[in-house]
């Protein structure tokens, strides 16, 4: 008989999607507050405009995350009632909401598109980050959401 | 609530702060020495109100003073921008194609780009100067050619003696030219190279030659709002360049002004004047556009500061040095009006003498705002060589209450009969106002 795991239902065959995804506005919003803190060192405005990009491809991305996510929380009743999984969620939320903030603040011409706002917004988004992706990998690692069947002996 | 929903409702709240910000003031408040300057505001999303190019219907003309009248003087041009009166009464005009926007660079290049193409008509000029010739003056010209061709994007021309310079894009060009020809077909000589692309911002340069015609002096745009493509892109731009017409050498005359156009000698003192576009994205009532003589050496704030010593806090490094010198400029003409031509007017005979110790201003006309300002030609009334009283709307109605530009005012010049001459780019028309009579 199988030990059930809570099923992930946006899965590629077995593979599921939310976490082949995160990795991307992760990486983004890691490296947007890295090109964030050499543009407020150097004031170069090609570090702004690296920015930029990676804030709108981490939103684009967050997104995707957040629908392969939800698909997988409205499909599986045992996600929804693991505690962990909303503080994850409500985080990246907020992740979400503060990067379009900051993508906006980061129109503005020169080097107010970065100091003090900007900046400021990519080193919070980042924190949350590094709970709501530990809780992440909680979700995974030890509460085996979408990992495969374990047949018992 | 799910989180693609908790998602959206974010994104609406983000999209609601963008709307908040410093109620907008009458900009009749910015007009003159002493405008008023409210504090900065960045917003997250910028004022913002563009003007749809609408067009003129047949018989349909702007709106003019009381006592005054106007005529089409020539329709269907292609982005008519400037207007050179010729000794002999004959007029240029110069219809440039833009150069391209440059590549996108950052996200909001392309908003950029989008705003440019929708408040512009579309189409190519064809980057010629044509030459209209009404020899009894009745407002109809009897003859049209294209004087000259293959041009990149000319704008400023001037005439000294038998030499016709024409400000392209990327420079200076001089023509041989004898009083009543219609066409040029010498090729040109470059005679000084200008800031030119890849980026080219502010494209359009501006042309006047020294009352005595031993120089010329050439107006060179930023290369950005405010720095945000680097300060080495405007190395040498922003300023009022000095070219030595025989030699073609140059050296900057006035810096820090922004986007400087309608170079024009004030004849009784001789002194050189322009109007400038400043910078914007920091409010509707930010920052004065302006009209001022200029000081040979002047700096005029740009990047750095703005109407003297009011610091821009999105230009870095800054550069206090500068700042402590910056001249203040003469006369507000209200923010966003985008002035681009200028002509001062003791040679308007055609119209009545209280328009005939001034000097009229093209506008035109705002996008960094809700409420449209410019989109007309003001004048403003000069006394001992300086600006002496309010400016005075002569010709409005380029916009409608719609948002529709039926025409958007740019170069303004006085012809041979003394009448006012606008050129409207959007309503590819040449305006000529008389007195009514």
């Amino acid at each position: 008989m199988a030990y059930e795991t809570p099923r992930s239902t946006a899965s590629v065959a077995g593979h599921p999607i939310h976490p082949m995804l995160v990795p991307i506005p992760i990486a983004c919003y890691l490296g947007a507050l890295v090109t964030d803190i050499v543009y407020a060192n150097t004031a170069q405005f090609q570090w702004t405009n690296f920015s930029q990009w990676l804030l709108l491809v981490g939103i684009i991305f967050t997104v995707l995350a957040a629908i392969a996510g939800a698909i997988d929380v409205i499909g599986e009743p045992r996600i929804r009632s693991i505690p962990a999984l909303w503080v994850h969620a409500i985080g990246n939320v907020t992740v979400l909401i503060l990067a379009i903030f900051n993508s906006f603040v980061h129109t503005h011409d020169a080097y107010t598109s970065v100091v003090p706002t900007g900046l400021t917004l990519s080193v919070i988004t980042v924190l949350i980050l590094l709970v709501t992706g530990w809780l992440g990998g909680e979700l995974v690692f030890r509460h085996r959401v979408g990992m495969k069947p374990e047949d018992r002996l | 609530m799910s989180v693609p929903r908790l998602g959206l409702l974010g994104a609406g709240a983000v999209l609601a702060l963008a709307a908040c910000g410093p109620a907008p003031s009458d900009p009749a408040r910015q007009l003159g020495p002493n405008p008023y300057l409210p504090e900065q505001h960045e917003y997250l999303m910028p004022p913002m109100a563009l003007s749809k190019p609408g067009g003129w219907a047949p018989e349909q003309t702007p709106t003019v003073a009381p006592g005054l009248r106007i005529q089409a003087l020539a329709t269907g041009l292609k982005n008519p921008r400037r207007i050179l009166v010729l000794p002999n009464g004959d007029l240029l005009v110069a219809e440039p194609q833009p150069p391209d926007p440059p590549h996108p660079k950052r996200p909001k290049d392309f908003v950029m780009n989008w705003v440019e193409a929708k408040t512009h008509p579309p189409g190519k000029a064809p980057n010629d100067i044509v030459l209209l010739r009404d020899a009894n003056g009745d407002g109809v010209p009897e003859t049209k050619t294209v004087f000259l061709k293959g041009l990149n994007a000319p704008f400023g021309m001037a005439l000294v003696g038998g030499d016709l310079y024409v400000a392209d894009t990327d420079g200076v060009l001089r023509f041989p030219y004898t009083t009543g020809e219609t066409q040029v077909t010498a090729p040109g000589v470059m005679l000084t190279d200008l800031p030119q692309g890849p980026i080219d911002h502010h494209w359009t340069k501006d042309l006047t030659a020294s009352p005595d015609g031993s120089k010329l002096y050439a107006g060179v745009g930023s290369n950005s709002n405010i720095t945000e493509n680097g300060i080495g892109a405007e190395k040498d731009r922003a300023a009022i360049w000095e070219i030595d017409r025989a030699s073609g050498a140059h050296r900057l005359f006035a810096t820090g002004l922004r986007n400087p156009n309608g170079l024009t000698f004030e004849p009784s003192t001789g002194v050189l004047w322009a109007v400038i576009n400043e910078r914007d994205e920091l409010g509707p009532d930010l920052v004065p556009d302006y009209m001022t003589s200029v000081k040979d050496g002047g700096f005029y704030g740009w990047p750095y500061s703005y109407w003297g010593q009011h610091v821009d806090p999105r230009v870095k490094p800054q550069r206090p040095d500068l700042v402590a010198k910056a001249t203040v400029p003469d006369y507000g003409l209200s923010s966003h009006v985008a002035p681009l031509g200028m002509v001062f007017s003791n040679t308007a005979t055609a119209l009545p003498p209280a328009w005939r110790s001034g000097a009229f201003v093209g506008e035109h006309g705002s996008w960094n705002r809700k409420q449209f300002n410019g989109y007309k030609v003001v004048y403003v009334p000069f006394a001992n060589g300086r600006p002496a009283g309010k400016p005075v709307d002569v010709v409005t109605g380029f916009i409608g209450k719609d948002g529709k530009a039926h025409g958007r005012p740019v170069g303004v010049a006085i012809d041979a009969h003394g009448g006012l001459l606008i050129a409207d780019d959007i309503g590819g028309t040449v305006w000529r106002v008389t007195a009514a009579q």
